[in-house]
């Protein structure tokens, strides 16, 4: 389980996030919802290391992760896996290297074990044969599940999404989220994904926190997000006439 | 002022998270012969062309200039190798290289930033300052000394070459020249000033590319300062190197 406890951040003495609390269970996908932003990838990248909070701590299971030691950390971090909005693949590198990569620096496997390794993750995201291809030669969605396959060659405990839906058509986009549902249930990840999709959150929504202006405004689930009281939520939520109309039947 | 000592702040700690142990040196090496073939293999034809063509330059217009019937002739070779070793193979070979390395290395360390690819390998628990920057310091400064000897070499043939086209005088004149009152200290002088402009040309365009901002834009304003300020550093280091090794 991850919790946020009274998390605090501001750039240039501008407050992005004020006073998060949060917890992520083990084996749910938790989605972060909310305009762009409202921070709820400064979130992440709090989550992940990338930027160190103001104010607060993070923990993950009993171990405070604000408080970590570099090498401690560093360690730590071979227990979490991140697909980027731009998937963030090795431009030098084939989808071979790419997911071989976290291999090549904390194993001591052989190459025939990364291999092995390797063809198993592409297989679970559906990418067979595609091992000797550069990154600028896939399509977005062929991207996002490379990135998926990188994320889980190590088999991590936390998987970190950064809206794993951008520029991605609708149905590539539930072939995405499904995926990311499957592994989290599959190995009990505890998976964290930040999007602002309405799709994903009905699709994978075990679990939802909605960010609005630097604060934690709501959380639920997706049953519970259209009968929700809150109303920057449902401005949120209901932007679309499409939605609006689903509402009204 | 402010920016000046925050750049320099920056720089430093960044090459303190450079230079460490290698986390896997398989990987390191691996890197590292990517890195030589890229940086000093890619620069060969560069030099090859500019340092035939300056060595014939210098010996035509020495050859112009010596009007005097009191300077012996075989000062035309003396005046190439000179001018060679101590400031053209050096100094202006790693001035052209601040262009092709340095816009290299920083827009591809920038790309990198502003694509994320940093942030991932930083998440996945690897030091990706050790592992990008060092094996392009390590290999462009024990590489770069060989490519200054090639440079004066080919410098020295492309003279000769002119020579023996032109017939401003006579090759053994030329040799002569070459032979004449010889320092080889100069060889290892040059050779020093190489290795030192070359760490600079690689680590401040690593620096500007590694902490690149701003899309596109960013990563070419950052190959820009890239090759301004390691032009800069290069002649400064000139004159420091120039007082204290000779």
């Amino acid at each position: 389980m991850i919790e946020v406890k009274g998390l605090y951040k501001e750039f240039d003495g501008r407050p992005v996030l004020e006073d998060i609390n949060i917890q992520f269970r083990d084996g749910e996908c938790s989605l972060i919802i909310g305009a762009s932003g409202s921070g709820k990838t400064v979130l992440l990248k709090n989550l992940v290391g990338l930027y160190e909070p103001d104010r607060g701590d993070i923990l993950y299971g009993e171990r405070n992760f604000t408080r970590m030691k570099f090498e401690e950390r560093k360690l730590f971090r071979k227990e979490m896996g991140m697909l980027f909005q731009e998937s963030a693949l090795f431009d030098f590198a084939t989808v071979e290297e790419n997911i071989m990569f976290p291999m090549d620096f904390f194993t001591d496997w052989s190459l025939e074990q990364k291999l092995e390794r390797v063809n198993f993750c592409l297989k679970r995201v559906n990418l067979e044969n595609s091992n000797k291809l550069y990154p600028a030669q896939l399509s977005g969605g062929m991207q996002k599940r490379v990135g998926i396959a990188r994320a889980i060659a190590l088999n991590p405990k936390y998987l970190f999404c950064d809206e794993p839906n951008s520029g991605l058509d609708p149905t590539t986009a539930i072939v995405i989220d499904h995926l990311i549902q499957e592994i989290t249930q599959e190995y009990k990840i505890t998976t964290v994904v930040n999007t602002h999709d309405m799709n994903s959150v009905m699709e994978i929504g075990d679990h939802i926190g909605f960010i609005h202006k630097g604060h934690l405004l709501w959380e639920g689930c997706s049953k519970e997000i259209m009968d929700s009281d809150c109303q920057p939520l449902n401005d949120f939520v209901f932007a679309n006439n499409l939605a609006r109309k689903l509402k009204e039947k | 002022m402010k920016g000046t000592f925050q750049t320099t702040g920056e720089y430093w700690q960044l090459m303190l998270r450079v230079f460490r142990k290698p986390e896997k040196w398989s990987v390191f090496w691996k890197q590292f012969w990517k890195e030589s073939q890229k940086l000093i293999i890619g620069s060969l034809v560069l030099v090859f062309i500019v340092s035939i063509a300056v060595g014939g330059v210098i010996c035509l217009q020495t050859a112009n200039n010596l009007e005097s019937p009191f300077i012996p002739k075989y000062y035309v070779g003396v005046m190439a190798r000179e001018s060679l070793v101590l400031e053209f193979c050096s100094t202006m070979i790693a001035l052209i290289l601040a262009g092709k390395m340095g816009s290299n290395i920083a827009s591809e360390i920038g790309s990198m930033r502003i694509t994320e690819q940093i942030d991932a390998m930083e998440i996945m628990g690897v030091n990706s300052a050790n592992f990008l920057i060092l094996p392009k310091i390590v290999s462009a400064t024990v590489f770069s000394p060989l490519l200054m000897l090639m440079s004066f070499i080919i410098g020295l043939a492309g003279g000769g070459v002119l020579i023996a086209l032109t017939g401003i005088i006579t090759i053994a004149q030329y040799i002569e020249g070459l032979q004449y009152a010889f320092n080889q200290w100069y060889i290892f002088y040059s050779m020093i000033k190489m290795a030192v402009f070359c760490f600079v040309i690689t680590s401040i365009s690593s620096y500007y590319g590694y902490y690149a901002k701003g899309g596109s834009l960013g990563v070419g304003k950052s190959s820009t300062q890239a090759i301004v300020v390691s032009s800069m550093l290069i002649l400064i280091f000139d004159l420091i190197l120039t007082k204290l090794l000779l």
